[in-house]
C-alpha cells in the first residue's frame, strides 16, 4: 500500500472514532485536532492494528510525528509476514 | 451501526441517547467499543444533554496502584456512569500508592473516599531468595506479603471508613521453569498462587477482592498479558482483558450498595426438561441419565438446587394445567427438583407477567428481586414489557449451555453467605402455614398469643455486621428512610456514642425468622432522631413494631431524650409505611413531597403491650 492508500483507509477509521469530522493530510498532527486526546489516541491505535492486521513494535508509534509518518509505519508493518 | 445512531442522538440532543448508551455499554465487550462509548458519553455531558432520574451525590472512589490507572479509570468511570451509578474519582499516581496511603495529611485522605480500589504492584510480589530455600522460609515471606497487603487495607479503612477493593495477582503464563514451577514456593507461579489464596481467606469484611487470577484464567493466560503495553504505558494487562477487569470492579463497587436478587422463577417445558409434558407425557419428557439431552437438563436442575442451598427462593411459572405440570415433580424418578423446593408454583394460562406480579404480592417481595428464566423469547418479551423490574434470562438453543448461562448471569452473587440464607425457604414455607392458621383464628389477639413469639434485641455488633448490612441493603418496603449502609458503615456506628442502634430477631412456634428488624437512632440534643427503621415484611403486624418502639423509647429516655423524631422518605416501594408513624402514636409535624416528619413526646409514653416475649441475647 502506498502512503495515500493507507491514509484513505485511515480516514474511514477516523470517521468512525471522531465525532467532529477530521480531514486527514500527511502533515496533520494530533496537536492540531482538539478532539484527538489520549483517550481517542488509544482507541485509534487499537482500531488501526485490528483493521490493518498488524502489530506495532514497542515504542514506534510514539516516535511518529504526523499522519504521513504514521501511514508510512503502517505500510512498513503491512509488508511483514 | 449503533455508534452512528448514538452520534445522531447526541448531535440532535435526544434524551434517548442515555438509554441507548446504557444498552450499548452492556453489550460491548471490546476495549475499543467501550472507549468510544465513553468518549461519546463525556461529550454528551459537556453538551449538557439532560439525563433524568439520576439523583444523590456521586460516590467518591479512589483508585490507587502499581500500574498506570489510565485508561482503566476511563472504562470504570464509563461503566459506573452509564450504568446510572455516577462516581467521582481520585486517581493515584503511577506506583505511588504506598506514599499516598502513608501520607496522613495527603490528597487521598483529603478526598475522603467512600471506596478505595487498590491494585498492588505485582513486581513486589515475588520470592526474594532461591528456589531451593527451605519451604518454611519461602512460606514466611509469602505470609509477610499478605500481612503487608492486609495492613494497607486496614489502614485505608481505619483512616477513612471506606470499603476497600483490592486486586490480587496475575500468574505468569510462560513455561519458564517448566514442571519444576509447582515443586517450590520460590517460583513466581507458586508464590503468587499462595499469596492470592491467603489474601482471599484472610480478608476482613470491609475488604473485597477483585480476583485478577480468576479473570485472567477465564480469559486465557497468554491473552491476558501484554508486555508491550507494560513497557509503553505501564498497563496492568492486555487491552482485551482490561474491559473485564473494569466490569468486575464496577460490579463490586455498585453491588456494595445494591440489593441482591432473591427469587428465581422457572419455566418448565424445555427449560427444566426436554419436550412438552402435556404432549409427550410423563414418560416422554427428556430428563435424567438415559440420554445426553436428559443429562443436560438434569445438570441444569442440579445447578438450580445449588442456588436454593445458597438461599435463593425457587418458583415455577408455566403455561400448563397444574396437574400435568406437577406430575414430573411428584412422580418422575430422575427429577432433581421436587415440589417442596418451590415457594410458589403457578401453572395456569394467565400471562406470565401477571403471574409474576401475583407472586410478588404473595411473597411480600419487590418485583425487582425476581429473576425469570425461559427458553421462549415471546415469554421473555412479555415479562420485559409488563414486569420490567424483573431480570430475565433467555435460554439459548442448546440445553448443554444452560448451566453456564445460569452460572454467568451474575445476579445471585453473595457477598457473605449467612446461615439465615440457607434457611429461607423453610421460613417462607412456614409463613404459608402461619397464614393457614391465621385464617382459622378470627381473634387476632388469640392468634398472636398462639404463635408463642420470642424476640431477641441486640445492640449492633461486629459479628452481626454482614447480616445487618445485608438487610439494610435489601429492605425496600417496610423501610422508612431507605438509607443504605455497608459493613464498614455499621462498624463506624458501633463505635459512635451518640448513636443508638439495635436489631431484633424473632422466633415462633413455626420457626426461626432470624434477624428481621433494624433500628438506628441518633441523639440530637434532647431528641432521638430515628435515622433508620426497617423490618422484613415476613413479620408484618406481629407486634415487632411495638417491641421496636418500646426499645427505642427505653434507649432514648436512658440517653436523656424527651422526644422521638421520625421521618418518612417516600420511594417507589415504601408506600406501605407512609402512615406508619401516626399509627404508632406519633404526631405529624412537617410534610413536603420529599419527606414527612413526626414526633412522639416521651413524657407520657407507656410501653406497648405485646404477645412477644423478650429474651436476653
Amino acid at each position: 500500500m502506498t502512503q495515500s492508500e493507507v491514509i484513505e483507509k485511515l480516514q474511514g477509521i477516523f470517521d468512525d472514532i471522531f465525532l467532529e469530522p477530521v480531514k486527514l493530510t500527511p502533515a496533520l498532527s494530533a496537536k492540531e485536532v482538539p478532539e484527538w486526546d489520549s483517550l481517542l489516541h488509544i482507541s485509534l491505535i487499537v482500531a488501526v492494528e485490528k483493521e490493518f492486521g498488524i502489530r506495532f513494535r514497542v515504542g514506534e508509534v510514539e516516535a511518529t510525528h504526523n499522519v504521513g509518518e504514521f501511514a508510512d509505519l503502517i505500510a512498513r508493518r503491512m509488508g511483514e509476514p | 451501526m449503533t455508534n452512528a445512531q448514538l452520534k445522531d442522538d447526541l448531535l440532535a440532543g435526544r434524551p434517548q441517547f442515555w438509554d441507548r448508551l446504557a444498552q450499548s455499554t452492556r453489550d460491548a465487550s471490546q476495549f475499543n467499543e467501550l472507549l468510544m462509548l465513553s468518549s461519546l458519553r463525556k461529550k454528551a455531558h459537556l453538551r449538557g444533554l439532560a439525563r433524568p432520574g439520576i439523583d444523590g451525590d456521586p460516590l467518591r472512589v479512589a483508585l490507587l496502584g502499581g500500574y498506570s490507572l489510565y485508561p482503566l479509570s476511563e472504562l470504570l468511570d464509563h461503566l459506573c456512569d452509564a450504568g446510572r451509578f455516577p462516581c467521582r474519582w481520585f486517581l493515584g499516581d503511577f506506583d505511588n500508592y504506598m506514599a499516598e496511603i502513608m501520607d496522613d495529611g495527603g490528597a487521598l485522605y483529603e478526598f475522603a473516599p467512600r471506596v478505595v480500589v487498590l491494585m498492588p504492584s505485582e513486581h513486589r510480589c515475588k520470592y526474594s531468595g532461591k528456589l531451593t530455600d527451605p519451604r518454611e522460609t519461602q512460606r514466611a515471606e509469602a505470609a509477610q506479603v499478605v500481612e503487608s497487603l492486609l495492613g494497607l487495607a486496614r489502614r485505608l479503612h481505619e483512616k477513612t471508613g471506606a470499603e476497600v477493593i483490592m486486586t490480587n495477582y496475575f500468574l505468569p503464563a510462560r513455561h519458564d521453569l517448566g514442571p519444576y514451577r509447582s515443586r517450590t514456593l520460590g517460583s513466581i507461579w507458586s508464590f503468587r498462587k499462595w499469596v492470592n489464596l491467603e489474601l482471599g481467606l484472610g480478608a476482613p469484611p470491609y475488604l473485597h477482592l477483585c480476583d485478577l487470577e480468576f479473570l485472567a484464567y477465564r480469559h486465557g493466560g497468554i491473552l491476558a498479558r501484554d508486555d508491550r503495553a507494560w513497557f509503553e504505558s505501564k498497563q496492568p494487562c492486555s487491552s482485551t482483558l482490561l474491559p473485564h477487569v473494569a466490569r468486575e470492579l464496577a460490579a463490586i463497587i455498585s453491588n456494595l450498595r445494591r440489593p441482591m436478587k432473591k427469587v428465581l422463577v422457572l419455566d418448565l417445558d424445555n427449560t427444566l426438561w426436554g419436550g412438552v409434558v402435556a404432549d409427550d407425557g410423563l414418560e416422554g419428557i427428556e430428563i435424567g441419565d438415559t440420554s445426553p439431552r436428559g443429562e443436560a437438563f438434569k445438570a441444569f436442575q442440579k445447578s438450580i438446587r445449588l442456588l436454593k442451598q445458597r438461599g435463593v427462593l425457587l418458583a415455577v411459572c408455566s403455561k400448563n394445567d397444574h396437574d400435568k405440570a406437577a406430575a414430573p415433580f411428584e412422580k418422575h424418578p430422575e427429577m432433581v427438583l421436587r415440589m417442596e423446593d418451590f415457594v410458589s408454583f403457578k401453572s395456569n394460562w394467565e400471562p406470565k407477567s401477571d403471574n409474576l406480579h401475583q407472586m410478588a404480592l404473595d411473597l411480600n417481595l419487590g418485583l425487582d428481586s425476581f429473576v425469570f428464566i425461559d427458553d421462549n423469547p415471546a415469554e421473555i418479551d412479555i415479562v420485559r414489557q409488563f414486569a420490567p423490574e424483573v431480570s430475565t434470562i433467555l435460554l439459548g438453543p442448546d440445553p448443554s449451555g444452560y448451566v453456564a448461562q445460569l452460572e454467568d448471569c451474575r445476579l445471585f452473587e453473595p457477598r457473605t453467605i449467612t446461615v439465615e440464607d440457607a434457611d429461607r425457604t423453610l421460613q417462607y414455607q412456614s409463613e404459608e402455614k402461619r397464614r393457614a392458621l391465621s385464617s382459622g383464628v378470627t381473634d387476632m389477639e388469640a392468634y398472636l398469643a398462639s404463635l408463642a413469639m420470642v424476640a431477641t434485641i441486640s445492640p449492633f455488633s461486629a459479628v452481626d455486621a454482614p447480616r445487618l448490612s445485608q438487610l439494610i441493603n435489601k429492605s425496600n418496603q417496610f423501610n422508612l428512610t431507605t438509607r443504605r449502609r455497608t459493613e464498614a458503615d455499621i462498624h463506624a456506628l458501633i463505635a459512635a456514642p451518640a448513636w443508638a442502634c439495635f436489631s431484633i430477631r424473632l422466633k415462633d412456634q413455626f420457626g426461626d425468622h432470624g434477624l428481621i428488624s433494624i433500628l438506628i437512632g441518633e441523639k440530637m440534643d434532647d431528641r432521638l432522631r430515628i435515622d433508620t427503621w426497617l423490618m422484613s415484611c415476613r413479620v408484618l403486624k406481629r407486634q415487632v413494631e411495638e417491641v421496636a418502639l418500646n426499645e427505642l423509647a427505653r434507649l432514648a429516655i436512658a440517653l436523656g431524650c424527651a422526644r422521638l423524631e421520625g421521618i418518612y422518605l417516600p420511594t417507589p416501594k415504601n408506600e406501605m409505611v407512609r402512615d406508619f408513624y401516626t399509627g404508632m402514636g406519633f404526631t405529624l409535624v412537617r410534610e413536603s413531597t420529599e419527606a414527612r416528619e413526626f414526633e412522639l413526646d416521651l413524657k407520657s409514653f407507656q410501653p406497648r403491650k405485646t404477645h412477644i416475649k423478650i429474651a436476653t441475647p
